[in-house]
């Protein structure tokens, strides 16, 4: 006891003495929270108070034809104004664009990305990989652009299919929700790919070959060892993707036409066209809820489904005994 | 090293894996190709081909409108890079560097992190009030220039990019080397950077490739914030796809897709002799 007490009684002496070093190093690189400083500034100045601006809007009226926005009496009413039975329509349509969208980008990604990680050899994946990105230094538009050529009825891909038969008619899928949906899963597949790469890839060779070793099939170790592990991907490629989706309509405007109207698409007519910004205001902010709700859903049904396979996988070690 | 092991063997699942990969890149690339094969039609308008040649090219070079709206984009992207990297690089090495459960970093993090889940459009519509009010009845006259506009907002857009990249990047890498320079009397300015920077540089680096693409495609805040003389090339392209589309749209892509690459190549290339690896530098975009 008293051996441990001594040199309790020292330390303070000694951290005064070198006090200059065992500072933490944050407060002596400038101080951390001063070189946060200027950032800091930036996103108050030009991300929270404009959006707290437009949250204030939401609030207001537009008091005649010529006034966008008034906010000395505020209520909640432009809410169930910005709910029209056409914008309800499109946002459900949207939504399920957007959540199909997702899966689908899931889908053809896990796949993909188990394959780029682990499937390709080493010398070869730089290559893959730089190759996957190249979709994404082009421009977003012009990709669409190409899907737009591609799917247009009198195009060439409609004609050779109408050659060889597939095809009665003409290519029918241009202006449709099915060429929105191809075009959107087309534009955010890379966001998918790449976090999945990475997780996948960070879950190592070698806890694979342990579970082979231990016995595992290639189906269990890919179930019980891959997937949980590239777990973080997931989710990290679906916020990627649903996110900027569910606000996007560029895609929705170049290929789906009249048909193809989204509710990013909704707000932009009311700041632009109608010039009504309290029911735009109103409009994004229901965006912005709905957006946040699906990805709270999505991921209690990933802690369900989480709970759910570690139950159904639990090894019974002893009699039962998890 | 044995060339490979078990994971080589191939079964019906790796063929179909290995055709899946395949399909999934050409998934990726038609519609690219088809805008490059498209960008030497010489029609009047884009989905129509009307014969081979580079007629689009020519006049997407004279068009002064084409021209000007894609240097509005090329000096809105370099500005955006510098802003973000500027701000992101000090915003992650201070997340980086931050005590434990310091409040403004924590605060930072999660506010960093909404403006990447902020929808664009509500960017967009946040914006332009904003820009009003500031420019033109605070009489912060800089803010009324269009390029000034598009850089700030697009540097907003992908300051959180840049930021979390730095952090993870300096995340893994302890402290010591900095407090040794600190012992070995380094100002602070030149700890920061003799040590702290070259550390952080793939990360700088590609939170700056990052920025610089994501101003180059944007088109919804663009089309909130750009004022007139200013507008950006895809907001151009965007107007044009409810007018009538012409073969110059995809010429001009196809010479801005050319030059990326080039330039990506470059940068690949000075990498490598850096001794960097491009795979890295792509992990630490995605991550």
């Amino acid at each position: 006891m008293s051996t441990t007490a001594r040199p309790k009684q020292q330390p303070p002496a000694e951290t005064r003495e070198t006090a200059p070093t065992k500072q933490p190093l944050a407060s002596r690189l400038f101080g951390a929270s001063a070189l946060s400083f200027p950032t800091w500034a930036y996103v108050v100045f030009f991300f929270i108070i404009p959006l707290a601006l437009v949250i204030f809007y939401s609030f207001g009226y537009k008091p005649d034809e010529f006034t966008a926005i008034a906010t000395d009496k505020l209520s909640f009413d432009r809410y169930p104004e910005a709910m029209s039975a056409s914008f309800v329509s499109t946002f459900f349509a949207t939504l399920r664009i957007s959540i199909l969208g997702t899966i689908l980008c899931l889908l053809i990604a896990l796949p993909f990305s188990y394959w780029l990680a682990v499937k390709v050899s080493p010398a070869r994946r730089s290559l893959a990989l730089a190759l996957v990105m190249v979709p994404f230094w082009t421009n977003f538009l012009v990709r669409t652009l190409g899907w737009q050529i591609m799917l247009s009825p009198d195009g060439f891909l409609s004609n050779w299919m109408q050659s060889i038969g597939m095809l009665d008619g003409p290519l029918d899928i241009l202006y449709t929700r099915t060429a929105v949906q191809i075009g959107v899963v087309y534009n955010y597949l890379p966001l998918m790919i790449l976090p999945l790469f990475v997780a996948i890839d960070a879950s190592g060779k070698r806890l694979r070959e342990a579970s082979y070793d231990l016995g595992a099939g290639k189906v269990k170790t890919f179930m019980r060892v891959t997937l949980p592990m590239a777990m973080p991907g997931v989710v990290s490629g679906c916020l990627l993707v649903f996110i900027p989706l569910n606000g996007d309509y560029v895609t929705a405007t170049v290929l789906g036409g009249a048909s193809g109207s989204m509710v990013g698409q909704l707000i932009a007519n009311q700041f632009n066209t109608a010039q009504n910004w309290a029911v735009g205001a109103a409009m994004a902010m229901i965006l912005i809820i709905s957006t946040l709700v699906v990805v709270g859903v999505g991921f209690a049904l990933l802690k369900l489904g989480q709970t759910i396979t570690a139950r159904l996988n639990s090894v019974p070690l002893q009699d039962g005994r998890a | 090293m044995p060339k490979k092991n078990t994971f080589a063997r191939r079964t019906p699942t790796d063929i179909g894996l290995h055709i899946w990969g395949i399909l999934v890149f050409v998934y990726l690339f038609v519609p690219i190709a088809v805008i490059i094969a498209y960008s030497f039609n010489n029609g009047k308008v884009l989905a129509n081909f009307r014969g081979f040649g580079l007629h689009a090219y020519i006049s997407g070079i004279n068009n002064d409108i084409i021209i000007s709206s894609i240097v509005t984009s090329l000096q809105a992207a370099v500005g955006t890079a510098i802003v973000s990297t500027i701000f992101g690089t000090l915003g992650g090495v201070a997340l980086a560097r931050a005590p434990r459960g310091a409040w403004w970093a924590l605060g930072l993090t999660a506010v960093l992190g909404l403006t990447l889940v902020t929808p664009e459009i509500v960017d967009g519509i946040s914006f332009l009030p904003w820009f009003v009010t500031v420019g033109v009845d605070w009489g912060i006259t800089p803010l009324n220039n269009g390029l000034v506009r598009l850089i700030i907002s697009h540097a907003m857009f992908s300051m959180a990019i840049v930021t979390f990249i730095v952090r993870a990047r300096l995340a893994g890498i302890d402290t010591q080397l900095e407090d040794a320079a600190a012992d070995l009397g380094a100002t602070p300015w030149n700890r920061f950077k003799d040590i702290t920077l070259p550390i952080a540089a793939p990360g700088i680096l590609a939170g700056a490739l990052m920025s610089f693409t994501v101003s180059l495609d944007n088109t919804i805040l663009s089309s909130f914030v750009q004022q007139p003389g200013y507008t950006p090339w895809p907001v151009y392209i965007f107007s044009a796809v409810r007018v009538a589309l012409r073969p110059e749209v995809a010429a001009m892509s196809t010479v801005m897709f050319v030059l990326t690459l080039a330039a990506l190549g470059f940068v690949g290339f000075v990498l490598r002799k850096a001794g960097g690896n491009a795979t890295e530098i792509i992990k630490t975009m995605a991550a």
